[in-house]
């Protein structure tokens, strides 16, 4: 008999699942950034050489504007991309000329949320104060034109798929039709089983769609298919502004799959590739704005691959406090603070905060050992309509011990003009627009520590469900977490312990009820585990782990003719499962029908050659045959 | 009286043969080019002139709403599309029509007559003229748009709305103007 216990699930709560496939250069390799950035203009002048604005000399579109213009709008302001009008020549610089300056003088554009304290982010296309007031008098002089002698070509940018022709292409089942007016919409394309087995993702491109439609996108890594069952049919799709996702095993999602105007894919440095496997699903999750005419969209992915699986593995750290959410109405400033503690050393790579229409000031800072303190992200001015991941132009260096503190402030004044309640109501957590969220991502490699054993990556979930469970001894999913991660570790008793306090507080659910069932299966607690599995298969008839362990819990005790019956469950649900078939065989031997267990043997070492134990059972049962 | 009359018929012969390009210098045309007045063509309704661009995303989204807004005041208010700017062309403007859904009559307004008569600058913008001709409304539809980029979920103000229902009432509008959001109509000079 087999004594493998199923692996219990990792319930990753991630809202929002984020990745935008993008980190410039980790510990000095800088040699893996594949963006195809359009070609800078060459005239374009250093900020410190650009004429000061109070020079006397005209200020003309050839000489000093179009390099702006160029750099720093063209990207989204051309054909098929989301600005709403294009800015590749003086003519349509003209024809847009008070506009630009009144924007930019704001600073309304380009897009932009954090402000300058804080380490420098790539692709960062903020004007320089310099800039702005060149664009200043040049709309007072008149817009001039100037030399034609002095014209510089708009940029270059790569048409079609930016990285080339991907290796795989998948475009949404069905298209969304956007009404013409209303509010924003919120809608998730589920891609059912993108690849065929398992892929080594080193880039994705995101095509939404009529990108003035989209203010932003997120891909979710759906393991577990769960996202599918939001569905009313396949490929029909769900409205949603957050989803949770629950993800088979220890592999929380650890990559920003972020898209929003002007974005650009980025291939993950050597080593940093995303694991995709046959039976997982991609979910785009999109925020599109109606245009005023009725459109549709039918996204597609780009992706592409890599024969070099990971090496490295990134975590994201889930700062949020939800539970301090009850923001009454008319709070102008409503503080939302979280703290956390680093157990190691990492780098930071990139940084997500998010909340939605109430969110006003958004700040992170890290709080090092040696008590100097470093800004992460400060956003005086949160716009939703803006929010992006803001990856770090170099990895910042975050030692353990570093607290790390987020503060939000919430407006929820008539005051604030997007509040989505007029007039204000007391606001609290949750994943509607009208709801609010306290979150901030940010994306860390830890470093490796010579010699502890202990996957960094598991004691900076530990600490983060430990720091869960002070906020709330109430959370399910920190519970759940903590107690798949003590599994891992071999904390048996620590690890029942966290499942039982999940259970109490879902007492039906099937998750969690298998995981405990497994656990007690592992600490030879059979007898003990057998309720819980059934509570399971109650809840979820067709659950394959629990029908599995539940036939080991029976072997366990003897009673072969029970679990007998919850294995050929088992490989009925899942004919491919190697150890399902091997543990089939045995529980027929044990009930003495040997020819359809030696069947069920053979077809478990077809499945899987090494599986030695039903290698020593077949032989087992052979000797012991009659011939 | 024989030469007098004879003056005239000249006058009127005069007219029919100047080109349809020298009707724009004097006045607002139709899709056809044929020269319109709105405020005389609303035959003593209450005129909404409504200014918009076939490439402007904050009047483009203003679309539903006007549409809506003429559908409510259907028989009682006359709302006309103006389109000032001199680059968009009858086919263009057709086209937009189609997209999205105005069932308005349009108007092409590149010598700006209109714009100046209703003192717009921006698109969207709208003017409301009472049964006498009289300007009694001009500036924003509504405050869905507090700034470019900045937009409440919904409005919370709606001055077109009052300003005609105002005019219908023979009220003054409760506000003479107030300032739009959207796209500078001197940029398309």
């Amino acid at each position: 008999m087999s004594g493998v216990s199923r692996a219990v699930k990792w319930l990753a709560a991630v809202f929002l699942l984020v990745a935008s496939v993008a980190i410039e250069s980790i510990g000095g390799s800088e040699n893996l950034r594949a963006s195809k950035r359009p070609t800078a203009p060459e005239t374009r002048t250093d900020p410190a050489s650009i004429p000061a604005a109070t020079d006397p000399a005209p200020v003309t579109f050839n000489h000093d504007i179009a390099p702006i213009v160029y750099h720093a709008c063209a990207l989204c302001h051309r054909p098929g991309e989301a600005g709403p009008f294009s800015l590749l020549s003086y003519s349509d610089a003209k024809m847009r000329a008070r506009l630009i300056a009144e924007v930019t003088k704001r600073r309304i554009m380009p897009p932009w949320l954090p402000d300058e304290q804080g380490p420098k982010f790539a692709d960062d296309l903020r004007l320089t104060e310099n800039e702005i007031a060149l664009i200043q008098k040049w709309v007072q002089q008149g817009a001039p034109e100037g030399d034609p002698a002095e014209n510089s070509a708009p940029p270059h940018f790569v048409e079609g798929w930016q990285l080339g022709k991907p290796d795989t292409i998948v475009r949404a089942t069905r298209p969304y039709a956007l009404a013409a007016g209303g509010t924003d919409s919120y809608w998730n394309f589920v891609f059912r089983n993108p690849v065929d087995r398992t892929r080594w993702l080193k880039a994705i491109e995101i095509r939404p769609g009529d990108k003035r439609l989209v203010h932003h996108a997120n891909v979710l890594v759906d393991r577990q298919e769960t996202a599918r069952h939001e569905e009313k049919e396949p490929g029909a799709g769900f409205s949603g502004m957050e989803l949770t996702i629950e993800s088979e095993v220890f592999d929380p999602d650890s990559h920003f799959l972020f898209w929003k105007p002007g974005s650009i894919p980025y291939t993950e440095p050597e080593g940093m590739a995303l694991r995709l496997d046959k039976d997982t699903d991609l979910v785009l999750n999109t925020h599109l704005q109606p245009s005023g005419k009725r459109e549709t969209l039918q996204p597609t992915l780009g992706l592409y691959f890599t024969d070099k699986p990971a090496t490295l593995h990134p975590v994201l750290l889930q700062m949020e406090n939800d539970g301090m959410l009850n923001i009454p109405s008319g709070d102008k400033a409503f503080v939302v603070t979280d703290e956390f503690v680093l157990p190691v050393d990492v780098d930071a790579l990139a940084i997500y905060p998010h909340a939605h229409y109430l969110g006003k000031d958004m700040s992170a800072t890290a709080t090092l050992p040696d008590g100097s303190v470093k800004t992460l992200i400060h956003i005086a001015n949160w716009d939703l309509n803006w929010q992006a991941v803001y990856r770090y132009a170099q990895p910042v260096s975050l030692p353990s011990g570093t607290k790390i503190s987020m503060r939000f402030t919430y407006d929820n004044s008539a005051e604030n003009i997007r509040n989505p309640n007029h007039p204000p109501q007391m606001v609290r957590a949750g994943n509607r627009a009208t709801d609010e969220m306290a979150h901030l991502w940010i994306q860390v490699l830890p470093r490796e520590s010579a010699g502890s054993g202990i996957d960094p990556r598991v004691l900076i979930q530990e600490a983060m469900a430990r720091h869960m469970l002070e906020k709330n001894p109430e959370d399910f999913a920190a519970h759940y977490n903590l107690g798949a991660l003590l599994q891992m570790r071999g904390d048996l008793p620590g690890s029942i312990a966290n499942f039982q306090a999940a259970v109490a507080l879902r007492v039906q659910d099937p998750t969690a009820n298998n995981a405990l069932g497994a656990v007690l299966l592992a600490a030879e607690r059979p007898a003990e585990a057998v309720p819980h599995l059934k509570v399971a298969l109650q809840n979820r008839p067709d659950y394959f782990d629990a029908h599995y362990n539940l036939g080991n819990a029976l072997a366990a005790q003897g009673d072969f003719a029970g679990a007998l019956g919850e294995f050929r469950a088992a490989v009925k649900l899942n004919p491919e499962d190697a150890n399902a078939e091997a543990n089939l065989g045995s529980a027929l031997a044990e009930t003495g029908n040997r020819q359809e267990a030696k069947a069920h043997y053979l077809r478990a070492l077809r499945l899987n050659p090494n599986l030695e134990y039903a290698r020593e059972n077949l032989q087992q049962l052979d000797s012991a045959t009659p011939q | 009286m024989y030469r007098f009359s004879f003056t005239f018929l000249q006058v009127i012969f005069l007219w029919v043969v100047l080109p349809v390009s020298a009707f724009a210098q004097s006045s607002a045309t139709d899709l056809s080019g044929k020269a319109v007045d709105p405020l005389d063509s609303s035959r003593g309704q209450v005129a909404v002139l409504i200014f918009v661009r076939t490439d402007c995303p904050v009047s483009n989204r203003y679309a539903v709403l006007i549409q809506r807004l003429s559908a409510e005041f259907s028989g009682k208010a006359m709302f006309w599309l103006i389109y000032p700017s001199k680059a968009e062309s009858a086919a263009m403007i057709r086209k937009h029509e189609r997209d999205f859904g105005y069932k308005l009559p349009a108007l092409r307004d590149p010598q700006h007559l209109l714009v100046k008569q209703s003192h717009i600058e921006i698109t969207p913008e709208a003017a409301v003229f009472d049964s006498q001709r009289r300007l009694v409304y001009h500036g924003r539809i509504d405050n869905w748009y507090e700034d470019i980029g900045r937009s409440r979920s919904a409005a919370t103000t709606h001055e077109l709305h009052d300003a005609i229902q105002a005019a219908l009432g023979g009220q003054d509008a409760p506000v003479k103007t107030a300032p739009a959001v959207g796209c500078y109509l001197s940029d398309t000079k």
